[in-house]
């Protein structure tokens, strides 16, 4: 019942996801906002990653200031309804990376159509005629379209990667290149471009073993696109999580934290030419080439986990596998059946931890805990996973206060509520997570909470037992003494 | 001192006023540890597979709750259910007994109200259990009415608790209406029997209120419906006629009929159908007799017994002429197909098939008696006879009860769960009564003389065999005359020992049984590694899990009705027939399209928007229970609607063998069930060796071809295989045109090529 409701839940937030946009903008532009032409890229070299099955991009920028004051606002465009599969996108200077990542913000124009933009805040201002080298890293989730549509069962995937040769930029561009690193050499279509674009007269792409070159181009005007495509071989999954709930209960009184991940998965890869056929299925087991299809997903989950549970809408799933020792706990899970393309599958995971190994008591305060989990779990898969929409809940003890978190992973919302569940008569404090675009790289970030769980509020629910029990003792024994009978006053004579 | 100061103890805790404190203590702790086995022997399946809905029933009772839950009781109430039985719906509200549901939905509001948000599938899967253990308290105060012997009750307690015959249909996940309806038949007895004892109105209306209950809890409540009235009747023939009985009947009957007819699904059956007629027609006699007993104390006795035979006559001829001519007439229904099947065991069979292919309502083969009671089924008729020794009211009950509830378990295997409250009462009370002779009855001092003066009786027994007989119940007529063997250490252990024995031996096999035979889900599956190892076959949720997420939520699946239930709660997806087989033509309808040629079944499926046909094949496992083990039934079905296009006939060979290999009939054949069974079924094995594992057969070298259907999903071990209903053919032709097309396309080509131009010649 539960799950459906979370079904419906997830549903709800899945026709959310595509609006996400108005949700995480702060910075709503005019509609004619053209960005200032304050900087000019000197430099850019632009590194696009498709081994997995979401892209990431990575461009490396040396900015100038032309303008004759000092400026601290970056624009970088995207175009219409890319913005809202972008995630995690970072800056940094390349040149003190230690220093940390630059405030970026979604900045967008009140009209749907025109460019988008993330907007990056220099912390000090770029004088003029400075330069900083800029390094900015995003994925790109959903990007990746298998063509053909359908295949065979057995067939090898292609899927086509269609972007820009020249790198979007709200800037003029000296000089830039793009580089590609692909899974496989098995290249079918590139786009190719004439040499009279490149700078050093070579005709585009350039290829070396697994890379594609785009570039050198130079005096790239701002906003100039060039639209190229490549199709390579990717047999793997397109593993789409549409939602991940994940919920972390802190037991104080159990000495537990309680894990449950709820995933709601996708595999958007070329869906079957053919229906499915199981003879074909059990006979390639043998062998077992690449394919499109989700067969099984791998949870390499925190050393001392125990007790994990692998269900869905009707029960159990017999098909899992929990290999624990000292150096690892890696959960081993199968689908009830391969999920092909096109076809959904979800389910839910759950495991417990020590409160030791998560909770440490503060040492200022004796009443002050911090915790410190991962911000997602999820599968560990070759080919990656992407998350759509992520909401991570922590539900603290009832009657933990000052409650205030750290995480490194961007947000776009989050909340403190009150859970009640089992025998509580508050609620307990809940915080409640939201990020959107988040790929499986990310399992890693961590999400610390601060909290006070005063002493008092600890004996709460002991001393509600008690008195709820004594309450029944206490009724019953006056029921017990009531003399209702009618004829009392006869015995009594 | 400590001898002593124990003596002075057990003194305390046994005599007087704190004895009886501490004897209700005792049997209160007894009968919880009695509760707490009962639910803890019902766990197998739990424990063994996980906590999951059985079989098949349950899972649409399962889904009901879910609705409940969800919904809230007006909509429920009101539920129209447009997801099965497609295209025609199911007035779910009205066709089913909510009580089962609603239990568990007041338990789940409740919990929540504590603040126990406990998941609504753990409630219904330990709903049986949790009701099996007040069985068993329903059982104590039962047996308690029928003897003195303390200790029969907890006995016969301990054995409702623990016998397989309830097991059977309570164990975990079993979520039944029979689930709470034991309970509230043993409970609605118990209260009966307390007003007819007592004829208190208050204890009468109790049992109205349950009987209610029961009513929308299960149709088995016309059990009760016919057995108190039946009760009532044979006091009055034996001369019992009571204001105690009057007052008790008259207020269960009136105030339970009013509840019973609260159930929509009931409605104004009480006073319509003839299943009814007897509670009735007694209500109308009590009062009869009523009247003549307070005209009796009015005449004289020579004129009362004339008007009384007059009056009888009379009485009896109309009411007789009269509910003969509503019955005629339609008002009255007549008897229900089920009822006649109770009577004539081969009516099913000739004249409605959809009840005879039903498993438990098969005749019972004898040693399920044993399998399901073990010991309790040679100590009933002690118990029954014990009942005819002091035939009070409430033994009549027993004797009446026991003698029905017998025959009606010899009928149908199901209804062993009628007999088995009754067999375990009765067993109790005759354990009960040896043990308490064994264990109580202590030697008479031998030789002992009567006391020189005085009367001996005056001063009460003294000699040895008014000693005795004050000590032994006045029961067994071997122990009315002293025979001293019997009080002899050696006789007294050799019994309990045996009898000890004897109840050990009862709880192996009870455990033996819930464990092996009735703690199966079959949703599940389980076989055994060569290591050992449990192996989980889960093919019927892996492919319900696949419909569920990967088809559209209004695809139409077309099954046999055994898994329409399943398909509705697992796959939530519409279906054509289910368990409801309220439509015998809907489900001869899907019969005949399995049963038929494609040509013939394709429209039968595209008028159903049929969208999956989904069908169990155990042929590569070795599963028995699949779909062509059932065809006959199928056929049968079918061709009682159709008996011109489906004929059972054709489908066994001309030897009278219903074979499913090479030497299969044309019609077996090309029917749809056989081509979907074993399409593709031979690319698994090497040309020519196919082979089906349940009926042992050698396939026909060449599978068979479908042409409207294509698979769409086969589970990893086959048992479950789903194909999807081909769109209409985009240039119009048959499916079967257009395959020979794009089969005999290029060999019609080749032919051309490979043919010499020749001139035509007009």
């Amino acid at each position: 019942m539960r799950l459906i409701q979370w079904a419906s839940l997830g549903l709800i937030s899945l026709v959310a996801a595509d609006s996400n946009l108005t949700l995480e903008s702060r910075n709503i532009l005019p509609s004619t906002f053209k960005p200032p032409q304050h900087f000019q890229n000197v430099n850019l070299v632009r590194n696009i990653n498709l081994e997995k099955n979401y892209v990431r991009e990575t461009v490396n920028v040396v900015i100038e200031n032309v303008g004759k004051e000092a400026q601290s606002e970056y624009f970088l465009p995207f175009e219409p309804g890319t913005i809202a599969r972008i995630g995690g996108l970072e800056a940094r200077d390349k040149k003190d990376p230690e220093k940390g990542g630059f405030v970026a913000e979604v900045a967008v124009t009140d009209e749907q159509s025109s460019t988008q933009f993330y907007k990056i805040t220099l912390p000090t201002p770029l004088q003029p005629k400075g330069q900083l080298t800029l390094s900015i890293s995003y994925w790109t989730l959903a990007s990746l379209n298998p063509l053909p549509a359908q295949i065979g069962q057995t067939d090898k995937q292609y899927v086509l990667y269609t972007f820009s040769a020249y790198a979007p930029s709200a800037y003029l561009t000296q000089k830039q290149k793009t580089k590609l690193k692909l899974p496989t050499t098995d290249v079918p279509d590139a786009v190719t471009l004439p040499k009279s674009l490149n700078t050093e007269g070579k005709e585009d792409p350039q290829k070396q073993g697994t890379s594609f070159t785009y570039g050198p181009y130079s005096e790239i005007e701002a906003g100039a696109l060039q639209e190229v495509s490549v199709r390579y071989e990717f047999t793997k999954p397109l593993t789409h999580s549409k939602l991940l709930e994940r919920d972390v209960e802190v037991s104080h009184w159990g000495g537990n934290v309680a894990f449950e991940e709820r995933h709601w998965l996708t595999n958007r890869a070329a869906s079957l030419k053919n229906h499915f056929s199981r003879v074909a299925y059990q006979q390639s087991a043998y062998y077992n080439p690449p394919m499109a299809a989700l067969k099984e997903l791998r949870f390499p989950l925190a050393i001392g986990s125990e007790d994990p549970y692998f269900i869905d809408d009707i029960g159990n799933v017999s098909t899992s596998r929990f290999r624990t020792n000292m150096r690892e706990a890696n959960l081993e899970l199968k689908p009830r059946y391969p999920v092909f393309g096109g076809w959904n599958y979800s389910f839910r995971v759950g495991w417990n931890g020590d409160l030791s190994g998560y909770v440490r008591r503060l040492k200022t305060g004796s009443d002050g805990f911090v915790l410190k989990v991962p911000f997602l779990d999820g599968p560990k898969q070759v080919e990656g996973i992407e998350y759509e929409r992520v909401v991570t809940r922590v539900i603290l003890p009832e009657g933990a206060i000052n409650v205030h978190f750290e995480t490194t992973i961007p947000l776009i919302s989050n909340t403190t509520s009150l859970h009640r569940t089992f025998m509580d008569t508050l609620g307990r404090t809940t915080l409640e997570l939201t990020a959107i675009n988040v790929v499986d790289e990310l399992r890693d970030r961590e999400l610390v909470v601060m909290y006070d769980y005063p002493f008092s509020a600890r004996f709460r629910k002991p001393l509600t037992i008690f008195g709820g029990i004594l309450l029944v003792f206490v009724v019953s024994w006056v029921v017990g003494n009531l003399d209702v009978s009618i004829g009392s006053k006869v015995k009594a004579a | 001192m400590a001898a002593i100061s124990q003596g002075t103890g057990s003194k305390f805790f046994f005599e007087g006023e704190s004895g009886r404190n501490t004897r209700g203590l005792l049997r209160l702790i007894i009968l919880v540890t009695i509760a707490a086995a009962a639910v803890a022997s019902r766990l197998f399946s739990v424990i063994r597979f996980e906590s999951i809905i059985h079989e098949f029933d349950p899972w649409f009772n399962f889904r009901a709750t879910k609705y409940l839950v969800n919904n809230g009781f007006y909509n429920f109430w009101d539920w129209f259910d447009d997801r099965t039985w497609h295209p025609l719906g199911r007035v779910t509200g009205g066709t089913l007994y909510p009580g089962l549901m609603v239990t568990s939905g007041i338990i789940y509001h409740v919990l929540r109200l504590l603040s126990m948000p406990i998941d609504i599938r753990n409630i219904c899967v330990l709903l049986a259990p949790a009701f099996s253990g007040l069985t068993a308290f329903a059982t104590y105060l039962l047996t308690s009415e029928m003897t003195t012997s303390p200790s029969a009750g907890l006995l016969a307690a301990a054995f409702m608790g623990i016998t397989p015959g309830y097991i059977s249909r309570s164990v975990a996940g079993s979520y039944d209406n029979e689930a709470i309806a034991i309970f509230l038949l043993v409970f609605t007895f118990y209260l009966w029997i307390k007003a007819v004892k007592e004829g208190s109105i208050m204890w009468a209306g109790f049992c109205a209120l349950f009987y209610g209950y029961m009513v929308s809890a299960w149709g088995g409540y016309v059990f009760i419906t016919n057995l108190l009235p039946l009760h009532a009747f044979v006091l009055i023939c034996m001369g019992r006629f009571s204001p105690r009985l009057y007052v008790s009947y008259t207020t269960w009957y009136a105030l339970g009929t009013l509840a019973s007819m609260q159930v929509p699904f009931v409605g104004f059956l009480p006073v319509r159908s003839s299943d009814h007629m007897a509670a009735l027609g007694v209500f109308g006699l009590l009062q009869l007799v009523g009247f003549t007993e307070w005209v009796r104390t009015q005449l004289p006795s020579k004129q009362f017994q004339t008007l009384l035979r007059g009056l009888v006559l009379v009485v009896f001829a109309a009411a007789f002429g009269f509910l003969v001519l509503l019955t005629v007439s339609g008002t009255i229904a007549p008897w229900s197909g089920r009822f006649y099947s109770l009577w004539d065991t081969a009516y099913a069979k000739v004249h409605i098939p959809i009840i005879a292919s039903v498993s438990e309502h098969q005749p019972t083969a004898w040693p399920a008696f044993f399998f399901d009671l073990n010991m309790l089924i040679w100590l009933f008729p002690a118990g029954v006879y014990m009942c005819f020794r002091t035939l009070k009211d409430e033994h009549v009950f027993i004797v009446i009860y026991s003698v029905l509830a017998s025959y009606f378990a010899g009928v149908m295997v199901r209804l062993m769960l009628t007999l088995t409250p009754i067999v375990c009462v009765a067993a109790a009370m005759a354990l009960s009564n040896i043990l308490d002779i064994f264990l109580v009855a202590e030697q008479p001092v031998e030789g002992a003389q009567p006391q020189a003066n005085g009367n001996p009786r005056a001063n009460g027994p003294t000699t040895a065999t008014e000693k005795l007989a004050s000590a032994i119940p006045d029961t067994l007529r071997s122990t009315k005359t002293p025979v001293v063997g019997i009080y002899s250490y050696l006789s007294k252990s050799a019994m309990t020992g045996a009898f000890t024995a004897y109840l050990l031996l009862f709880v192996l096999h009870c455990t033996w049984v819930t464990s092996n035979a009735y703690s199966s889900p079959s949703v599940v599956l389980a076989s055994r590694l060569p290591d050992g190892s449990q192996h989980i076959i889960d093919d019927y949720r892996e492919a319900y899990y696949w419909l569920r997420q990967n088809t559209h939520q209004t695809a139409k699946v077309m099954s046999w009705w055994d898994y329409g239930y399943q398909i509705g709660g697992m796959a939530d997806r519409p279906t054509l027939v289910d368990n409801n087989t309220w439509n015998n033509t809907h489900i001869a309808t899907v019969g005949k399209a399995m049963s038929s040629r494609e040509e013939v079944s394709y429209p039968i499926m595209r008028q159903h928007e049929v969208d999956y046909v989904l069908i169990v094949f155990g042929g590569l496992l070795g599963y028995s229970g699949d779909d062509i083990n059932k065809f006959l039934w199928m056929v049968r079905i079918a061709e009682g609607i159709w008996p011109d296009e489906v004929k059972e006939r054709d489908f066994f060979t001309a030897r009278g063998e219903y074979r499913v290999d090479e030497e299969a009939t044309p019609t077996m054949k090309n029917s749809l069930m056989y081509k979907m069974s074993y399409y593709n079924y031979n690319a698994l094995f090497p040309a020519g060796q196919a082979q089906d594992r349940v009926r042992g057969a050698k396939l026909p070298a060449q599978g068979p071809e479908l042409s409207t259907l294509e698979e769409a999903f086969t589970s990893e071990n086959w048992i479950i295989r789903i194909y999807k209903v081909k769109d209409l053919d985009n240039l119009g032709r048959s499916h079967q045109e257009a395959g020979a097309f794009e089969k005999g396309n290029k060999r019609k080509k080749s032919g051309k090529r490979r043919g010499a131009r020749v001139l035509r010649v007009d």
